[in-house]
Parts: structure tokens; sequence; C-alpha cells
């Protein structure tokens, strides 16, 4: 198949590929956090974002913060397919030299607006870009994926605060609500639900769709865009490894490498076939 | 003469003067607007007084995202508040990108947090930001090199931390001279019995020692080490090797801030006999700035005495 005109739901089934093999090849990394926000990513990267992969630091260019930074394959996926870097990199991921580290890297990868890896940090930093085109009258957008286990921190609920405060409606928050943290269920390990309640409590303008949902996305991403005076969430519904079964199921998947049969089953089941 | 109230009052000057030169100089206030004396600064620029609320790690998070965009902002707040509440956003989100933000401590060390009690007294803040790459640590001695500290490391790329006080600082320079950051500077040449090395607003109680010492026959030099980081390790390095002695003079713990660095220099470059006054690794209590000084043996008198233990070990060090 060509890579011209792929539709997004093919190229998240690509992403997720990508994931797939390069934590394969890698023999480390998240992959089952990567698979879940995998159908966010190829509509931000691949429809939504203003981006100029030629002049990565466009000034203009739409702001994109992978706050849950463990899920790291699927962005380099994403870059690597708009031409910020080679695909031959993605499998020196985690490896010494590689311009890939463990956790995005703003000084080392193109393309990726801000260092993450710490949970909790990146809704803050993004209200900071966000207040940024305010000021400077800018009208680019500043999209942050977190994950749910995220909203434990405490510096969420600070960042919530104070983005309903200057208005940021300049700021779309993806919630990548698989259901599961390192340690197991969000649910059992803190006392975080409901949560659309809670950001609909902070004043934020919330939506909740399916987040494998191409079409869902796309909508609420536009309904998003056209909300005025308040920053913006989407609670989206997840299934943590989306796409591959086995992992789907196992939550070990949080940080675990495929042996070569289960690289196998998952390539397959993931088409098994790439664009060229 | 100098003629700000304190060395928060010589920061918002500062900051005034900045804001009128680039609009890229912003503040982020987590509540900090009356504290850092920036009441005139939101007042008359609006737009560039980001308020937070009370949420410290907020306030750093934001400014790695508006300094990532070309902004330039200030966090200023009380020191702990921010090298230790926000340390990991300082170290992850500021100095590993490299970020342009500038951190602005008050109450640094148990002078300026004095009435307040431990709470609000910080002395493990240069000890925590000197672990952390790519900071720039400058601790000036009183308001007008405040004042100057401010233009400088607003005008020098990168992350950068900036210690005030409570306005109870002394004034000791007369004039507004430049501040040179990673230039250690000789205050008085005496001559080379002694280094007296010290870093902020302790400087004036340091110049007086050195008074005292001299009326003894003792000729020390002063080395006002106002940047921690970059250290001058060569202006270090060649003082103690004329003189051979030095105290480290600081208000701060004795571990981590002035008193480790000058050790590190000694240890790796110029052997020396050293003795550390600071505070002694315990937590103080609240009382008037100048007496908890002297009652946790920062006092001008507990400076001389450590003058002449250091030339007394350096000296029996030589005749062993």
């Amino acid at each position: 198949m060509s890579c011209e005109n792929v539709n997004l739901v093919d190229l998240a089934r690509l992403l997720r590929r990508d994931v797939v093999d390069t934590v394969y090849r890698a023999k480390d990394g998240h992959p089952s956090p990567a698979l879940s926000c995998a159908d966010i990513v190829a509509a931000l990267f691949f429809k939504v974002l203003k981006l100029d992969p030629q002049n990565p630091k466009w000034p203009g260019r739409d702001r994109f913060i992978l706050s849950k930074g463990h899920a790291c394959p699927v962005l380099y996926a994403a870059l690597a397919r708009r031409g910020y870097f080679s695909r031959d990199e993605l499998p020196g991921l985690r490896s010494l030299g590689s311009c890939l580290q463990g956790h995005p890297c703003m000084r080392k990868t193109p393309g990726i607006d801000m260092t993450t890896g710490s949970l909790g940090n990146g809704i803050s930093i993004g209200v900071g870009m966000a207040m940024a085109a305010k000021y400077l009258e800018q009208d680019y957008n500043t999209y942050v994926i977190m994950g749910d286990g995220e909203l434990e921190e405490g510096i969420v609920w600070e960042a919530a605060m104070s983005a309903v405060k200057h208005k940021l409606d300049n700021l779309i928050v993806f919630v990548d609500n698989n259901g599961l943290q390192s340690g197991g269920k969000v649910s059992d390990i803190s006392g975080l639900m409901p949560i659309y309640e809670k950001w609909e409590a902070f004043q934020w303008h919330c939506q909740e769709i399916d987040g494998h949902n191409m079409d869902e996305i796309l909508a609420a991403i536009a309904n998003a865009q056209q909300a005025k005076g308040k920053p913006s969430l989407i609670l989206a519904h997840t299934v943590k490894g989306k796409g591959v079964p086995f992992m789907e199921t196992d939550n070990s998947w949080h940080k675990r490498v495929p042996t070569d049969d289960e690289y196998k089953e998952a390539m397959e089941i993931l088409g098994g076939m790439d664009c060229e | 003469m100098s003629s700000y109230k304190g060395s928060r009052e010589a920061f918002a000057a500062a900051m005034m003067q900045l804001a009128e030169e680039d609009p890229c100089y912003v503040t982020i206030s987590p509540d900090s607007m009356k504290a850092m004396r920036m009441v005139a600064f939101a007042e008359k620029y609006p737009k560039r007084f980001f308020e937070v609320g009370i949420a410290e790690q907020n306030a750093v998070g934001c400014a790695a995202g508006m300094a990532s965009c070309g902004l330039v902002p200030f966090v200023a707040t009380y020191s702990g508040f921010i090298t230790m509440r926000a340390c990991e956003q300082v170290r992850t989100f500021v100095a590993y990108p490299q970020l342009n933000v500038k951190l602005v401590g008050a109450n640094g060390g148990i002078f300026g947090g004095e009435r307040e009690g431990v709470t609000h007294q910080f002395f493990e803040d240069l000890g925590i930001l000197r672990s952390i790459p790519e900071m720039t640590i400058v601790v000036p001695s009183d308001a007008s090199q405040v004042f100057a500290a401010t233009l400088a490391i607003a005008k020098r790329p990168g992350p950068a931390f900036l210690r005030v006080a409570n306005g109870r600082e002394a004034v000791i320079f007369d004039r507004e001279i430049p501040f040179e950051i990673g230039k250690a500077r000789k205050l008085v040449e005496n001559g080379t019995d002694v280094a007296l090395m010290t870093c902020g607003f302790i400087l004036s109680r340091v110049l007086k020692a050195a008074e005292v010492l001299k009326t003894e026959g003792i000729n020390a030099t002063v080395l006002e080490v106002h940047t921690l980081k970059p250290l001058d390790k060569a202006g270090i390095a060649s003082l103690l090797g004329e003189t051979g002695a030095v105290v480290t003079v600081e208000d701060h713990n004795v571990i981590g801030g002035l008193g480790s660095a000058v050790a590190e220099v000694i240890a790796e470059h110029a052997p020396a006999a050293l003795v550390r006054v600071g505070l002694q690794d315990v937590f103080p209590e609240s009382g008037p700035a100048e007496a908890l000084l002297d009652y946790y043996k920062m006092g001008i008198d507990d400076i001389v005495k450590a003058a002449k233990v250091a030339m007394a070990k350096r000296d029996h060090r030589r005749a062993g």
C-alpha cells in the first residue's frame, strides 16, 4: 500500500505497528500505554496540528505535550512518519547515543516541544504555553495528552485552576482514560473517580468520547477549538494496549518487551503490512 | 548611596527597568506579588504579570512553558518554595531543557527568614540547586547588587537563581557597580594571613571581622564569591595558594553551600586549612535577624575566632 492518502484509522494502525516494532527491537519501553493513545496521536499529528517538519521550531506552530511521557514510542513514531527524523532512528529508543531518550527530551529530539516523563507536569507547562500565546497574540493552540493515573498528581489541579482563571481557550487537554496505571486499576489505587465531574466542577469545557473512534476524536477537537473563554478537557475512554488483544488484557504490558513469537503475533494482528 | 528599602525592592526596581526595555520579560506569581514587592509592576504591566495562586510547582511549570515560547519569565517567591516544593519542576523542566527561566528566592538564610521560623527560613536552597546541572546561582550581598544581579541573570540565557532577603540587610556598596556572573571579587586586601570567603548579605559582617582582625595584626583578604555556579575555581584556588588558610562565611547550612564548594576546590586544586562558619546542620528558631546570626555562631566574633583557628591549623600542618 502507498503512504499517500492513508486514512487516519490506518495511520493509527501503522503507529501501533511502530510501537510494537520499536519496543521489540529496542528491547525496552512501554508498549501498552503508547497503544492506548495511538488514535489520538494519529488524529493530532496527521490532521489537526499546524506543524512544519522542515522547521520544527516555527513559532506559529501548534504545541503538543505528551504528559504521559512513557508513551513516547507512539510520539516518536508519529514524528518519524511526519518526517522530523528517519524511521531508522526508532529502534535506537533508550540506547546510548540515540536521539530518542527513554522519555521525551526537547533538546535531543526534533519536533518535541517539551521534555516530559515526570507525571502530572505536562498540563502545567501547557498552561504556560497557552498563556504565552495569549500574551504574544499568537493563534496557535496547545494540546496535551495526560494519562488518567497522573491525575493523582497535585500539580494537575493547580494547573487546572490557573487555566480557568486565565481563560485559556487555546488549551486542549486529553485524558487517556484507560483505567490502569503501573500498579493496577486507577479506581483501586486512588480516590480519583469520578473524573469527568471533577473537571466540570473545575469549570473546564468538558467532553467525553470513545478514544479509539476517529470520528469522535476529530469532532471533539473541533468542538474544543470552538469553545470560548474556557480550557477544554476531552475525557477519552481507551483500552490500554489497544489493538493487540493479548496486551489489552494484561497490565504487565505497561512496560514489557515482546518475545519473538509475541512480536510476530502482534504484527500480524496489526495488519502485517506497512505503507511504502 | 543605594536608595532601595531592601533587596526585594531592588529586585522589583530591576524588573521595572527590564520590562521597559523588552516585552519578553514577564513575571509569574504564586501569590507572591506583595511579598516580592511586585505591586507596582503588576499595576503598570498587568499583561506581563501572571498570577497562578499559591501553587509553586505550577508557577515553575508555567514558566517552563512560557520560556519554551520565547519569553523570559521570572518566578519570584520564598526561596524554599521554589527550591524544595518545586524542586523537581526546576530540575526537570527548567534546568534539564536549559530553558530561560529566572528564579528569585526570598528569605534566603536564617537572617532572611528571621522571626518567621524554620518554615520560612531557607538554608538548604543553595545546596539543593548546586547539585542541579545547568543552573546559574547568584547570591548578591546588598540591595544595589541585587538590582545589578537581576539585570545580569536576565541578560544571560539559561536557567538562573537569585537569592534575596527580607529588607534587613545592610547597605555595603555605595554605588551601582556591575555584577559579573562567575567572577569572585576581592573586596579587602589587607594581606595573605588568611582568606575570608563569603556570599550574600552576611558579607557586611565579614567586612567588620576583617577590620577586627587587622586591629589584632592579622591581615585578611575578603573574597566575595557571589556566584556559586559557575564557581570561580581559579580565583578561589589562587587566593588559597596565597593564604593556605580560609574561613567560609555563609547564611546557609555548612553542608551544600559555599563552604562545601570551597572544600571541593581545596580537595581537588589547592590544599588549605578550612573552617566553615554557617548554620551548623541544625534547625534554628524564630528571632530577630541580627541576634539569630549571633546565636547560631555567625557573629563577627565567630568569624574572627574561625580565622585564628584556620591559621593555627595551617601553621600546625606546615610545622608538621
